[in-house]
């Protein structure tokens, strides 16, 4: 928050300068209109932002709001960001319907909108660049379905219902599910991506079906480890359930590294930095090469010159063999 | 004329008669008409669900119902003087990420350190509601819904919106801990339970609340110092949510700083169903107990069969105005 802030009072104090000597070489303006600043993966994502190489060496000036969890918030931040001229808006919408009308606005005033992490029904969005929330849910189905060999008894945790990440991971889910018969959803809730809230309706399934649960497929990271905590609140074995949950929060991170669960990481570098170099390439042209090291991270990501549409970042599974880099890289 | 002098004498008796019988009728449905109600819901929800009696189940609710029993006390307190806190659930997670501050990793302070740092947070925060409520007369609603935001505000400044895991396991004893086979959140809550019930049964302070939630003209007439009562009631609703905030961290191992949006409305919910007057001056802590629990209880139930959560809302809502209608008619009988 604290350099979020400083960037946003630099920037005024910039603007100010350039207004009064209309100083040729001014930096390249981008709003970062996040869905909200109060979970840890947005945090790490604003963070990101400003370790990009091209905002650390101050050609570029990234402004982060906070939408508040509400859309019309982040519409009315899309028309100050209009009013006040950005060069660029990359953008995480809080929900993938209400989105539209804002990228609509942004668009008319010719300002491009580079869409990151949570997808925008639209096709006005200059580009995308974000992780497959379907095949996140695959991923996760697959992680329990494996470690109970394709048979037994599951229970799932899901988001908010009606929020475009629940209903895409849940389709993963079911996608996985609907191939293997013998394995029984024995109930499905949501605990709106809580950890308090998955603890409690884990411990009270603990009760209803003692001794039957044998999985439990998370929709995110925070209930995985809700479930967990039920499960030893309730004097079991962590070891005896298969856990999955998707996000790689750090918590997951050191969850993963007792064995007590699997998670896939989204990588919030590479949605943010990823994000910014598409934003950047639409502003300054065909002469510009990212500057981001994530595009070496991932082979399977090709920057393409930036004219893709879609920039798939891949989910890395959390795995013993990667959990001591991953939290090394975290504690940075 | 006999005849009419009887009738006369009987038409004088009998209504005396049956409002002394809905007197005591009403009498003890006040005292007793909650836990009826409780007994009542975990009557029906035992023979539905063959899990719902079990002591582990049971010992379930108690630990999940313990955090909100907390804050529902503090609020008793507050409702009582005619207030309402407003600003509990955003005390309760600052005063947590407080405490796991101290309490985090390799470096955390010695196990008394983060519980006086969580208290004491939450103790402050309230104190601040009640000098501004009491010394400058804010509207209680408006000072609390302000401090809701602020405390929140605080709360994300003071770890740059990051959770706060990895807590000392003796930390973490206070949220999961079992002693002599109670969980120790229970325990605090049966703690806290007892002695403000004691406090308003059986102390001075205790009747001046009554007093001053009742009439506050009167009560400063007769001498009681209305700011005073004002300002320790808000600071014990704080101190209470620096202790909810311990039990939340300690319980989920974590203190997130998003952690009790909305949970002051629990703690009224259980005030109101366990038949305080928003208006003051009347209700029992016994009733906030039971309030608690069946909330508690419902929750758990619902669960237990399986039965979606948009209908827990539902049922819950519903409780909250059938709870206040049965006040009405309670005091327009009485």
């Amino acid at each position: 928050m604290r350099n979020i802030k400083i960037a946003a009072v630099s920037s005024i104090t910039a603007s100010l300068l350039i207004g009064a000597f209309a100083v040729a070489d001014e930096p390249i303006r981008v709003g970062a209109a996040t869905y909200g600043l109060q979970g840890e993966f947005m945090q790490l994502w604003s963070n990101s932002l400003q370790r990009h190489p091209a905002v650390e060496s101050g050609q570029v000036e990234v402004t982060v709001f906070d939408g508040r969890y509400d859309a019309l918030v982040q519409n009315n931040q899309f028309e100050s960001m209009i009013s006040r001229q950005y060069d660029a808006i990359l953008f995480v919408p809080i929900d993938a319907d209400a989105c539209a009308s804002a990228v609509a606005m942004a668009a008319s005033a010719g300002i491009p909108v580079v869409g990151s992490n949570a997808l925008c029904n639209t096709d006005q969005l200059a580009a995308y660049v974000g992780s497959d929330d379907v095949l996140a849910g695959e991923m996760l189905a697959n992680s329990v379905l494996t470690q109970l060999d394709y048979q037994g008894n599951v229970v799932i945790l899901e988001g908010p219902i009606g929020q475009t990440g629940q209903i895409d991971r849940g389709r993963g889910i079911d996608k996985v599910l609907s191939e293997y018969s013998e394995v029984n959803v024995l109930e499905r809730r949501t605990a709106n991506w809580s950890r308090a809230e998955a603890m409690a309706l884990m411990e009270n399934w603990l009760t209803s079906h003692r001794g039957q649960i044998q999985g439990v497929i998370a929709q995110n990271d925070e209930m995985a480890i809700g479930a967990i905590e039920a499960i030893i609140a309730s004097g079991l074995s962590v070891n005896d359930f298969a856990i999955a949950g998707a996000d790689g929060i750090t918590d997951a991170l050191t969850a993963v590294k007792e064995g007590h669960m699997e998670s896939i990481l989204q990588d919030a570098d590479a949605q943010a930095q990823g994000g910014l170099d598409v934003a950047l390439r639409l502003v300054k042209g065909e002469s510009y090469q990212p500057l981001s090291p994530i595009w070496d991270e991932y082979s399977e990501l090709e920057w393409n010159d930036g004219q893709s549409e879609l920039y798939y970042v891949p989910w890395t599974p959390v795995t013993l063999d990667n959990v001591e880099q991953l939290l090394e890289k975290r504690a940075r | 004329m006999s005849q009419q002098v009887l009738a006369k004498d009987k038409g004088v008796e009998e209504p005396a008669k049956n409002s002394g019988i809905s007197k005591r009728l009403s009498d003890f449905m006040v005292s007793y008409g909650i836990i009826i109600a409780f007994l009542f819901i975990c009557a029906v929800l035992s023979v539905i669900s063959p899990y719902f009696l079990s002591t582990n189940n049971l010992l379930n609710v108690l630990r999940q119902v313990s955090i909100n029993g907390v804050l529902a006390i503090g609020m008793t307190f507050v409702i009582l003087t005619r207030g309402i806190d407003l600003s509990v659930g955003s005390l309760m997670a600052c005063s947590s990420i407080v405490a796991a501050s101290f309490a985090a990793g390799s470096e955390a302070s010695f196990i008394l350190v983060p519980i006086m740092m969580g208290l004491v947070t939450g103790l402050t925060l309230g104190a601040v509601n009640g000098l501004l409520i009491a010394r400058f007369a804010i509207p209680p609603f408006v000072m609390t819904l302000g401090m809701l935001s602020m405390a929140r505000g605080l709360t994300y400044i003071y770890n740059d919106g990051m959770p706060i895991s990895n807590l000392d396991a003796t930390f973490r004893f206070i949220g999961q801990g079992v002693v002599l086979g109670m969980p120790v959140p229970v325990l605090l809550f049966l703690g806290v339970f007892l002695i403000s019930w004691f406090t308003l049964r059986y102390t001075t302070f205790g009747r001046y609340v009554y007093a001053v939630g009742g009439n506050p003209q009167a009560a400063m007439v007769s001498g009681i110092n209305v700011r005073r009562v004002t300002f320790t009631v808000y600071a014990i609703s704080g101190l209470l949510c620096g202790l909810a905030g311990l039990m939340i961290a300690a319980r989920t191992g974590a203190a997130l700083p998003q952690a009790g949006v909305a949970y002051e409305l629990d703690a009224i919910a259980a005030v109101v169903i366990g038949g305080t007057s928003l208006a003051g001056g009347r209700g029992r802590i016994v009733g906030t107990l039971f309030g608690v629990l069946i909330i508690g209880v419902l929750n758990n139930g619902l669960d237990l069969l399986g039965v979606s959560s948009f209908y827990q809302q539902v049922v819950k809502g519903g409780i909250i105005v059938l709870a206040v209608m049965l006040d009405r008619s309670r005091l327009s009988s009485s």
